[in-house]
Parts: structure tokens; sequence; C-alpha cells
């Protein structure tokens, strides 16, 4: 049983602690409007300074879990707590990384962590792996869905990763990879879903989007006849 | 062979609370009753809320002329005595207590005996009605279910006075537990509110008992874990009075430490005020009006020990 007080970050948002981005963001919207001031499920419960309280530990936690660099740094000092379990530091690649906004990170200065807590070794096998794949992805003479799929899974990405980087749903992503044309949208939103996953993959989005959508009018050509 | 399985069939006690009147306690044991009797499910339904009994009426039925008030003032020996049959197969009731004063305030050898009667009796589920209000009659028989069933409605009046009753009723298991007698004072003090200790949530009070005596601390940690209320959101009108179930789970889980089940909500619906007036129950008059519906998927959850999921809303 713990105080109210001491609930880590993902304890107070009630998420896993490999919840998604997209996850967080939903268990924020929902929990921020549970301790709103006049929330009636609280009625009684809580006085207004602890509901005060509490709603700014729920914007802190929102913008440290948010943003992935906010939020490794969130976990390393969490290990050091022993609040999560040791994990094999991850390839940098295998979640998507977005820009960090220091304003915007506002945890009390002193559960802040110093710079040093970050793995250091991040930025060097992000590189590596770039160029690991560049090449790769020029050697191809077509891009077909296996070929993407293909392109995915070498960077360790999963559908889940990519959708989140992306904003596209995992079923679209699905039946771009294994061509199911007919499931698709109109032709527009392909090349646009196209040109955003290319960019994913480290791929030319232009090249990218002109093969397969060559393909797609093949095959939706041959469909009409 | 029979006779075998009676023996090895579990029975289950249910327990209907929720601290405010008129929130619809009755209304929804009995349609539970009868949605339960419906599967062949064999159910008792046993009116506990002494002095104020009315779960007759929402079933249809006349003044008894048995109550539990004939048992408790020894009228009659055999608890057995007192049950009604309905109309409805496989349905029977203790009605409650008709009498003016007595029968409210049952001391507790009378107490007692109803409760070591109750678990004599041949049942699938037994299911008590309990009255408003926090007196410890009514905690001991939420306390002795097997599942105690929480109504609230979505308004701040009945949301107070159903965190009003989880307390009491938790800090009542406490000092069931608790031998010392500076631990019951202890838990005594804490139940105001504005006590001068410090104490505000049962965290400060456990951690306060902690340092009096460790193993007791622990033990009633053990208690927190082991209370598990499930509530029921009844007149649910909008989307957002269907949340507040959620916002209660968490704000519960934060403050109390205990973890309430959510087992679903009873919409409101204008059948439930006709089906009363013509003094029916609900789901005879109205089986598949929407408030029926959601008794019926509240009675799925208890029975397989589910309860509802964010997911199953959007």
């Amino acid at each position: 049983m713990k105080k109210i007080e001491d609930l880590n970050y993902y304890e107070l948002l009630e998420v896993s602690t490999t919840a998604s981005s997209q996850e967080i963001h939903k268990a924020y919207e929902r929990i921020r409007r549970v301790y709103e001031p006049n929330s009636v499920a609280l009625y009684s419960l809580f006085t207004p300074e602890e509901t005060d309280a509490i709603q700014q530990r729920i914007e802190d936690a929102y913008r440290t879990l948010v943003y992935e660099d906010n939020r490794r740094r969130y976990d390393a000092l969490l290990r050091e707590r022993n609040e999560l379990p040791e994990l094999p530091p991850l390839p940098a690649q295998q979640r998507y990384q977005s820009p960090a906004y220091p304003p915007a990170y506002a945890a009390p200065a002193v559960n802040r962590p110093s710079e040093r807590t970050e793995p250091l070794q991040n930025a060097a096998p992000s590189q590596q792996m770039q160029e690991a794949v560049a090449p790769m992805s020029q050697l191809i003479s077509e891009f077909t869905g296996p070929t993407i799929k293909l392109l995915r899974e070498q960077k360790g990405l999963t559908l889940r990763n990519v959708a989140d980087t992306t904003k596209l749903g995992t079923r679209y992503l699905e039946f771009l990879e294994n061509e199911v044309f007919a499931k698709l949208p109109a032709r527009a939103y392909i090349r646009g879903f196209l040109m955003l996953y290319a960019k994913v993959l480290g791929c030319d989005p232009m090249r990218m989007s002109n093969d397969y959508l060559k393909r797609y009018d093949l095959a939706i050509n041959s469909l009409k006849k | 062979m029979i006779e075998i399985q009676d023996a090895l069939r579990k029975k289950e006690i249910w327990a209907i609370g929720g601290g405010k009147g008129g929130i619809g306690k009755s209304l929804i044991t009995g349609n539970i009753g009868i949605t339960l009797a419906r599967m062949k499910k064999k159910v008792l339904l046993v009116d506990a809320d002494l002095g104020g009994a009315n779960l007759h009426t929402t079933l249809g039925i006349g003044v008894p002329e048995m109550t539990l008030s004939d048992f408790l003032n020894r009228r009659v020996e055999n608890i057995q005595d007192v049950i009604i049959k309905t109309s409805i197969p496989n349905l029977s009731l203790v009605s409650g207590a008709q009498d003016f004063l007595d029968a409210a305030n049952p001391n507790f050898a009378q107490k007692t005996r109803l409760l070591r009667h109750l678990e004599t009796l041949d049942a699938d589920y037994i299911l008590l009605d309990l009255g408003a209000g926090t007196s410890f009659n009514i905690l001991d028989f939420f306390l002795f279910s097997d599942h105690g069933i929480l109504v609230v409605l979505p308004e701040p009046t009945a949301i107070e006075n159903a965190y009003r009753f989880i307390k009491s009723a938790f800090y009542r298991r406490f000092k069931k537990v608790v031998a010392n007698q500076n631990i019951k004072d202890l838990i005594d003090a804490a139940m105001d509110q504005k006590n001068n200790m410090g104490i505000r949530t049962p965290y400060d009070l456990i951690e306060r008992v902690k340092s009096m005596e460790r193993e007791v601390g622990e033990i009633l940690e053990l208690e927190v874990l082991k209370f598990k209320p499930k509530l029921i959101v009844n007149q649910v009108r909008t989307k957002n009075d269907i949340q507040i179930g959620f916002s209660m789970k968490s704000a519960c889980h934060k403050y109390f430490g205990i973890n309430v089940e959510y087992l679903g909500y009873v919409e409101y619906d204008d059948c439930v005020w006709q089906s009363i007036r013509s003094k029916r129950p609900l789901a005879i008059e109205y089986p598949y009006s929407r408030p029926s519906r959601c008794i019926e998927r509240i009675v799925h959850n208890l029975l397989r020990k589910e309860q509802l999921t964010l997911s199953m809303l959007y």
C-alpha cells in the first residue's frame, strides 16, 4: 500500500511500465478528468488543496512519460530506486524517439535527474544502425509490401512502433505490408501513408511511394478488367 | 446423490448496501434475485433493512404474514418458518420486520442468531438487502457476506455516503481483527475526520499502528488487500455517469488502497418508476428494457467474477 504522494508516475497514471506513448496519452486524458477540481467522483474524499497537488503531479507525470527522452531518464531513476526491473538497454531504434522539449519537463527540481543518468551509448548505435540499413534500401530494386515489412523487421520495429510514430492505424499498416489493396483507402491517402512510413524506415519517400503505387495501379486495373 | 450435490454446492451470500437511502438497493436486489432465479439458481432474498423493509413491495407481494421480526423475537424458532415462496420459481423471500421500534435495533444475540441461521439455509444465493446508513448492524451484515455490493448514484450526496460507508466498513473490519485495546481506541479516533493526530487516510492509520505494533499493522495491510467491495452505479443518464464508476475505482485505490470492482451500471429509464407504481417487478414487467438488460449484465459479471473495463465503453 502506497501513499498517493509516493506513487510513481506509472502508478499515478495507472499504466504499465511498458505502455506506449499513445496509451500514456489516453490514460492521462482519463486520469486528469478524474482528478479535476469539481470531479463528482471525488466528492468528500480529497480537500481542494489535495486535488490541486494530485493534478500537478499528474501533469508532471504526463510530461515526463510522454516524451521519450524524459521517460528514459525517469526510468533510469526508477531503476536506481529498484522500482523498475532492470532491462537490457534497448537498441535506440526500437523505440521511436520524439524530440524532448526541455521547457515542458516540469518535474520538481529534486526529482530532476542529472544529464549523466542518460545512457551514453544511445547515440552511437542508432547511427550505426542507420548506416547498416541505408545501403540495404538502396539495393532494393522495387518496394513491395513484403519488402517494406522486411525493412521494418530489420530495423527491429513493430507495427505498433510505426503506428505510434506515423499516427497511422496498425490495421492500415498491415494492409500496406500485405498488399491488401481492396481494404486500403483512396490512392492519394496511400501515397501519404507511404511517405510517412518511408521516413520511419529511413528510405527515400518518393521512390518507395512511386514503386508501391505502380504495383497498386497494376493490381487495381487488373481487377477492373 | 442429490444430497451429496447439495452438500457440495457452494452457497454465496451477497449483501447490497450503499449508505444513502432511496438509491435503488431494494430494486436492484429484487431484480438480481429474479434474474438469478430465471437462471435456475435457488435464490433467497432477505430483507435486512430492519425498520424500513420494503423488498416485498418491489417484488409485488403484499405485507407478509411471517416476517423477520417473528424470528428475531422468537415467535418462531427456525428461520425456515418465515420464508415465503414467491410466484417466481426458485425465488423465496424472508420479509423484513414490520414492527415499529425493537426490530430496527436487534441486540447482539439476535443478530448472531440471524447470521448463524442464514448460514444453514439451503440456497445457491442468499441476497441481503441492507438498509441505509452506516449503523453497526448494517456494516456487520455487509462484512459477513461473501460479496459486498455498493449501490451509488452519480450524485455528490450518494457518493459522499458511499465513501463514508466504505470507510466505516473498513474500520469496523479493522477493529474486528485487532485485539489490543489501545489500537482499537486509535481506530475509533481515526474515524473522526477532524482528529488531531493527523490521521487522514487509512494509510496514515496503518502507519501509526505499525509504529505501535508492527505485526498488527501488517495484518491490517493484508485486510486492506482482502477487502474488495463491488460497485454498481444506478440511474445512469450519460456516458460521463458511467465513467464515475471508473473514477471512484481509481479514487478508492489511491485513497483507501482498496480494489473496488466495478460490476456495472443501471441506466435511468421511466419504466423503473412505472414498474414500482404498478407494484410489479421490473424484470417481469419490462424484461427487455435497458435497466433490465443492465441488471442481467451485472449478474453475469457477478457469476463470472468479472467487472467492467474501460475498453468495453469505447
